[in-house]
């Protein structure tokens, strides 16, 4: 049981330290797509390369977060069922979920997804514009780094319900045990 | 036999399962992969047809459109997180009291404003909730109109631009209407973008804001007991001095940051993502102003450089610096510009800092990072679903099924309508429309249907859906802050009268497409 807890506090840590860094991201996105505003309009000025930044930030916010939203349980689920049954239904719920529904979507994208970068990688692929930045095989890169990030949270995610299945109840749920509600 | 209804199955098979509970996006996308591999065993879909799927991730990734959407959520959050959101509610509430209705009156107004910018039912209805309504029922509200009242207003936001979710349908319905031409062999026909979306809510948005303001209105004169004037105890009583200074901090700052955004937009100077980012910073200074507000003097300073600078552009000065022909005066103003545009940059990043020290701005970026962490995932799952959908043969399905509605047009757009409006009980808003649009939008465009009227129609029609008992999103929400004594009878009875508002608006668009079609005709063509 304790290397059972372990291994869920060290993913979720991972998870957790990730999602915080990559959400500075956004804050990048809200003030270069502002600076971009100002120089294309006083100035007439735009830069084809600093404004994919703000799409590579994009890119990169939308691949890297799933995970972290996973292990906040802040994805959307219809809980009109869900929500009145016992913890351990729910655990029972999310631990098969996760085995026959997540993993076997990680699996699809992983496998179709390597061969799909490793042929940008091998192209080094640059961008569609003339004066873009030049790293769309980075770009698409994140679409592993989404399965592997999610693969992490997903192990976790299925730990901590294999633990909840034991102990009839989560342990660190938050005071309220509120399970992920529609937002 | 069984081949023939897979993708009949595969959709039941995801609603069914999606029921259990586990998150949506994954339900989906297990469920679509199954029936992948159902229907590869069968022979009618070959599972190398899901090699298209990294391309489609990709294609989300690199969706300039999208980027609008967490700059939109950024400007949401903070408007609310920073309380300059709860601010508004406050001070219209005591600038408007006095009036018979008046609170009312105020909620709806926010409503329509501050869910402008956000587009997340739940937020706005849980803050006016926690808000506005203890101040209705202490001063002698009907709970049924104070409830309902609430509920309509904060779901309003989705309609209204620039509201995230019209973001995507606008997004979604740009590639429906592309796929409708193509099939047509069309190729002349008229694009559709974000904009017109947002162009084509607005009347239908704000017809359904003057038909709450009406009702209340009607009500409180009828039956001045429901919605009685507030007499403000003396001590309460604002001088006239004060009354002009809420009116200016409360209000007029964040409804100026919204119709500028809004404006700008419309007006086609900006795209919606350049728009978004203005805002944003608009409302990060707000925020900033909101957190120190004996250090307002400085970051108005920034504010005022910005006007300075919109000043000098409008001026004409030629400032274009990718050239070396400046003669004396555009080289002066060049320098001054320059100085503005310091200022202005100081100022946001002073009012970063006293967002981050009040501990606004993390809180803000991390949730914006996982609600577009959440999107995205939705975005795969009805990807892989509509692929597997599509790869099954279910978009001539679909298209056979609504062809075969007697009635047309219409009969077709009964049966959709009515299809979202159930799945509005189960679904949110994104996912009703990540899984539907793609699959019926095409077809029902082909019939005849224009692609921002059909975009209007569905906000509106699943706004009405969050608000009917005993399943709507919104009544949940409220019942999670309302206080016990409030029934659960009264704010199911309380929706009633808004719901046939909103459904009198869903007849007069369909009778009049003009409309929701009208002002981007006017403003864009």
């Amino acid at each position: 049981m304790r290397l059972l807890d372990l291994s869920i506090a060290v993913l979720d840590g991972i998870t957790q330290l990730f999602g915080r860094a990559v959400s500075w991201l956004v804050l990048y996105m809200v003030l270069m797509t502002f600076a971009n505003v100002v120089a294309r309009y006083m100035y007439g000025y735009s830069n084809i390369a600093l404004i994919e930044t703000v799409l590579y930030a994009f890119a990169i916010v939308l691949t890297s977060t799933a995970a972290w939203t996973l292990q906040r349980n802040e994805h959307v689920r219809i809980d009109i069922f869900y929500g009145r049954r016992s913890p351990r239904i729910r655990a029972l719920t999310d631990l098969l979920g996760t085995i026959f529904l997540l993993s076997p979507i990680l699996w699809v994208v992983w496998t179709t997804g390597l061969p799909y970068v490793q042929r940008s990688w091998r192209l080094g692929e640059t961008s569609a514009e003339v004066a873009g930045l030049p790293y769309i095989y980075l770009l698409k890169t994140f679409i592993l780094v989404f399965v592997v990030t999610l693969g992490i949270q997903a192990l976790s995610f299925a730990l901590r319900n294999l633990r909840t299945l034991i102990l009839g109840h989560d342990p660190d749920a938050d005071p309220l045990g509120v399970p992920g509600t529609k937002a | 036999m069984i081949n023939e209804y897979l993708e009949i199955g595969l959709f039941l098979t995801a609603i069914v399962l999606m029921l259990l509970g586990f998150p949506v996006a994954f339900t989906l996308a297990g469920t679509a992969l199954a029936f992948a591999i159902i229907g590869d065993w069968f022979g009618i879909f070959q599972f190398r047809q899901l090699n298209f799927l990294p391309q489609r991730i990709f294609g989300i990734m690199s969706n300039e459109v999208l980027i609008a959407a967490p700059l939109f959520i950024y400007m949401g959050l903070m408007l609310e997180r920073s309380k300059v959101a709860e601010d508004l509610l406050v001070t219209m509430t005591k600038l408007f009291r006095e009036l018979r209705g008046g609170l009312a009156l105020s909620v709806v107004m926010v409503g329509m404003l501050m869910a402008a910018s956000t587009g997340i039912v739940g937020a706005t209805v849980v803050t006016m909730g926690l808000i506005a309504l203890p101040v209705m029922l202490r001063h002698g509200y009907d709970p049924r109109l104070a409830t309902g009242t609430i509920c309509a207003s904060g779901t309003l936001g989705q309609v209204i631009p620039p509201s995230i979710v019209l973001v995507f349908l606008g997004d979604i319905l740009t590639y429906a209407n592309q796929q409708a031409n193509l099939s047509s062999g069309n190729f002349a026909g008229k694009s559709v973008g974000v904009g017109d979306l947002f162009a084509g809510s607005l009347v239908p948005g704000l017809m359904l804001v003057l038909f709450y303001a009406i009702y209340i209105v009607v009500l409180a004169w009828l039956q001045p007991s429901s919605a009685p004037a507030v007499r403000a105890d003396p001590k309460e009583q604002l001088t006239r001095a004060e009354r002009w200074r809420l009116f200016a901090n409360g209000l007029l700052a964040p409804a100026g940051l919204i119709v500028a955004v809004l404006g700008s937009i419309l007006a086609g100077i900006a795209t919606p993502t350049e728009a978004a980012g203005v805002g944003a910073v608009g409302a990060t200074i707000l925020a900033g102003m909101r957190a120190r507000p004996d250090r307002t003097w400085v970051i108005l300073s920034g504010v005022g450089a910005a006007v300075a600078l919109m000043v000098i552009n409008g001026l004409g000065f030629n400032l274009l610096i990718q050239r070396q022909d400046f003669n004396a005066s555009e080289q002066a103003m060049l320098y001054v510009s320059f100085g503005l545009v310091a200022v202005l940059a100081f100022s946001i990043g002073l009012s970063l800092v006293y967002v981050f020290r009040t501990q606004v701005l993390t809180p803000v970026i991390e949730n914006t990072a996982r609600i577009t962490g959440m999107i995205f995932a939705i975005l795969i799952g009805a990807s892989l679903f509509s692929l597997t959908f599509r790869g099954l043969g279910g978009e001539e399905t679909v298209h056979h099924l609504l062809e075969s509605l007697p009635g047309g047009l219409t009969g077709a757009m009964i049966f959709v309508m009515l299809l979202m409006f159930v799945m509005g009980f189960f679904l949110d808003f994104l996912e009703i429309i990540f899984i539907l649009v793609p699959i019926v939008g095409p077809a029902l465009i082909l019939m005849g249907a224009d692609p921002v009227w059909l975009g209007v129609m569905i906000a509106v029609n699943l706004q009405t859906s969050f608000l009917t008992p005993p399943f709507g999103f919104a009544l949940f929400f409220l019942r999670g802050v309302a206080p016990s004594r409030v029934r659960t009878q009264d704010i199911y009875s309380g929706v009633i009268p808004f719901i046939a508002l909103q459904l009198l608006a869903l007849v007069m668009i369909a009778a009049f497409p003009v409309l929701a079609t009208g002002l981007p005709d006017y403003l864009f063509r």
